[in-house]
């Protein structure tokens, strides 16, 4: 039983790592609290529903395509609407993304209805278990892509050139503007990245979740819990954090009932917010 | 460190040209105006000191030519071309690098990792950012001992070693330094001046500010003294060094005061 829960809370962990790690990004580097991050996620489920529901494409392959795709997305949105108000106060991006939200996720209404739809494989992948440990296929298939997804973001901030300059950007604006960083460039790949990582958590969590419109607010609650939990804008400290609260829901839920769940990841996140605002691993710079 | 004035005073004349002129130039923050009309030149193949008062407006002089300020009025020539209003990465780009005021390295990443940010824009050239890399290690053999250590935790000379050799590896034709000895002690001063002097005498150009009047004279071969946003005087070093205005205003206010002058609290972007 208690093995059970633990592997539960770890593929959700893993899971709310994968949905926090982008958001955190956006975050720490351009200090941007994108209220979209949830509607992308979704709008990711949606993506996977319908590839897989009239084309038959399985989500694995929607990955490849949702990461391209979301990162353009993002790319143009802050090219295009960020950009130009990165000087402004904070309140102010918050506001622009809190409207874009609203188009986005009414315009995702709209398009789908609000009715729980949900993307079912055929055949199903069945389940495995290890004794008294069971854990569905696709669920434990979700976990390791999840897994591999927060790997190649970091890999990818640490090792390429790009990630370099995200990084720099992040330390010190003018200090990489002297190396020849252009700015609003790396704002707008930044972004991108946080993007591709919510769409590609949105396909990944078709599989496990129904899917609607009225789910973007509840992701962008874990996504802010993560956060806070982990210390922003490190890739690690987003899978700290996704594991921390995928333990505590589960867990909690089995001591208290899964009906306080949520309750209990805003008690953890206030009690953060009061006594460990940094975070579990707070500093500066992607490590 | 003595003899650097006439090593730069007698330069070959192939490298005597012109190639950095600035016009009349004004800058400034917002609704502050900093620069109020600066003529400067660098010849080719010197080392042309910068020093003045705290507040006078050398970093922000500095800064507006490697394109972090825009310019309001006046000019810049590099090479006889228009820079002004160049982005950073065109100056850069064209070989002007800037080692800016408090060194600014990225804390959090590893020194080599400051490096190759220094050569971000060389993005096609693997085999020559590799050699200055090596170069830069051959200069500063602590870097190498260090590369893997993350910038911010090096003692401030390190840093300082790690800013100018990523300043070095944009492979620049000038290398702006402001604040060269900034919190340093004596004899690192002097191995960042013999490691500037020996890159110097292999034809890179030097544009340096710095609080230490008396060094900053004998190893330069041109200064220019500004005040409140102006250059109020300027020639050969050694000119100046005798200059009794010169003295007065600086060296006086030095020599009374001991080590260095006050610097009053600045506010660095
Ligand atoms: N980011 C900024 N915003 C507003 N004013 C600034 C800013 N940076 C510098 N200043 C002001 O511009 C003036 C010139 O500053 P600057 O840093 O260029 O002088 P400096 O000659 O380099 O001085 P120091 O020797 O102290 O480094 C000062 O009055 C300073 O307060
Ligand atoms: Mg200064």
């Amino acid at each position: 039983m208690f093995l059970q829960i633990l592997v539960n809370g770890v593929v959700l962990g893993c899971l709310y790592a994968c949905i926090a790690a982008g958001f955190s990004l956006v975050w720490g580097v351009l200090n941007v609290i994108n209220l979209m991050h949830g509607s992308f996620i979704v709008l990711g489920s949606y993506l996977a529903w319908g590839a897989y529901h009239s084309m038959g494409v399985s989500p694995w392959v929607t990955i490849a395509i949702a990461a391209p795709l979301f990162y353009l997305m993002g790319y143009l949105v802050q090219r295009g609407v960020l950009n130009r108000v990165m000087a402004a106060p904070v309140l102010v991006t918050l506001t622009l993304t809190f409207g874009m939200d609203l188009i986005l996720n009414n315009a995702m209404i709209l398009a789908f209805k609000a009715d729980y739809r949900k993307l079912i494989l055929d055949p199903p992948l069945g389940t495995v278990a290890w004794g008294s440990v069971v854990v569905p296929v696709d669920r434990l298939v979700a976990t390791v892509f999840a897994l591999v997804l927060t790997g190649a973001l970091y890999v990818l901030l640490r090792r390429t050139r790009m990630g370099r300059a995200i990084i720099a950007v992040r330390l010190d604006r003018d200090a990489a503007r002297l190396m020849g960083v252009d700015v609003p460039v790396t704002y707008a790949a930044a972004f991108g990245l946080g993007a591709a990582m919510a769409g590609c958590a949105g396909v990944l969590l078709a599989l496990i979740f129904p899917i609607s419109p009225l789910s973007s607010i509840p992701y962008l609650g874990k996504a802010f819990v993560v956060c806070v939990l982990g210390g922003l804008g490190s890739v690690p400290g987003a899978v700290l954090g996704g594991l921390v609260l995928g333990l505590v829901e589960s867990f909690g839920a089995m001591a208290i009932g899964p009906e306080h769940a949520v309750t209990l990841s805003f008690a953890l996140l206030i009690g953060f917010l009061v006594f460990r605002p940094q975070g579990l691993l707070g500093k500066r710079g992607f490590e | 460190m003595n003899t650097a004035g006439e090593r730069a005073a007698a330069m070959p004349a192939e490298r005597s040209g012109e190639l950095l002129r600035i016009e009349g130039l004004h800058s400034g923050y917002g609704p502050v105006t900093v620069l109020w009309g600066v003529d400067l030149s660098v010849r080719e193949g010197g080392i042309t000191a910068l020093i003045g008062s705290n507040g006078a407006g050398k970093s922000t002089l500095m800064r507006t030519v490697s394109g972090l300020v825009p310019a309001r009025a006046g000019r810049i020539f590099w090479r006889g071309a228009e820079l002004r209003d160049a982005t950073p990465a065109r100056v850069l780009g064209l070989g002007i690098a800037h080692v800016p005021e408090g060194r600014r390295l990225f804390g959090a990443m590893s020194v080599e990792e400051n490096l190759l940010m220094g050569a971000y824009l060389r993005r096609n050239d693997a085999a020559g950012v590799a050699r200055d890399l090596g170069r830069v290690y051959t200069i500063f053999p602590k870097l190498k001992e260090r590369r893997r250590q993350a910038a911010g935790t090096m003692s401030g000379g390190e840093q300082q070693m790690c800013a100018i050799g990523r300043g070095l590896m944009s492979a620049p034709r000038l290398l702006m330094i402001d604040e060269l000895s900034l919190g340093l002690s004596p004899l690192l001063v002097e191995q960042l001046v013999d490691a500037l002097l020996a890159l110097n005498r292999e034809g890179l150009t030097i544009l340096v500010v710095e609080q230490d009047v008396v060094a900053a004279l004998e190893v330069s071969g041109t200064a220019y003294v500004m005040d409140t946003g102006r250059v109020t005087q300027h020639g050969e070093s050694s000119a100046l060094l005798a200059d009794p205005a010169v003295r007065r205003a600086y060296l006086g206010a030095f020599e009374s005061q001991g080590v260095s002058t006050p610097r009053s609290g600045t506010i660095v972007v």
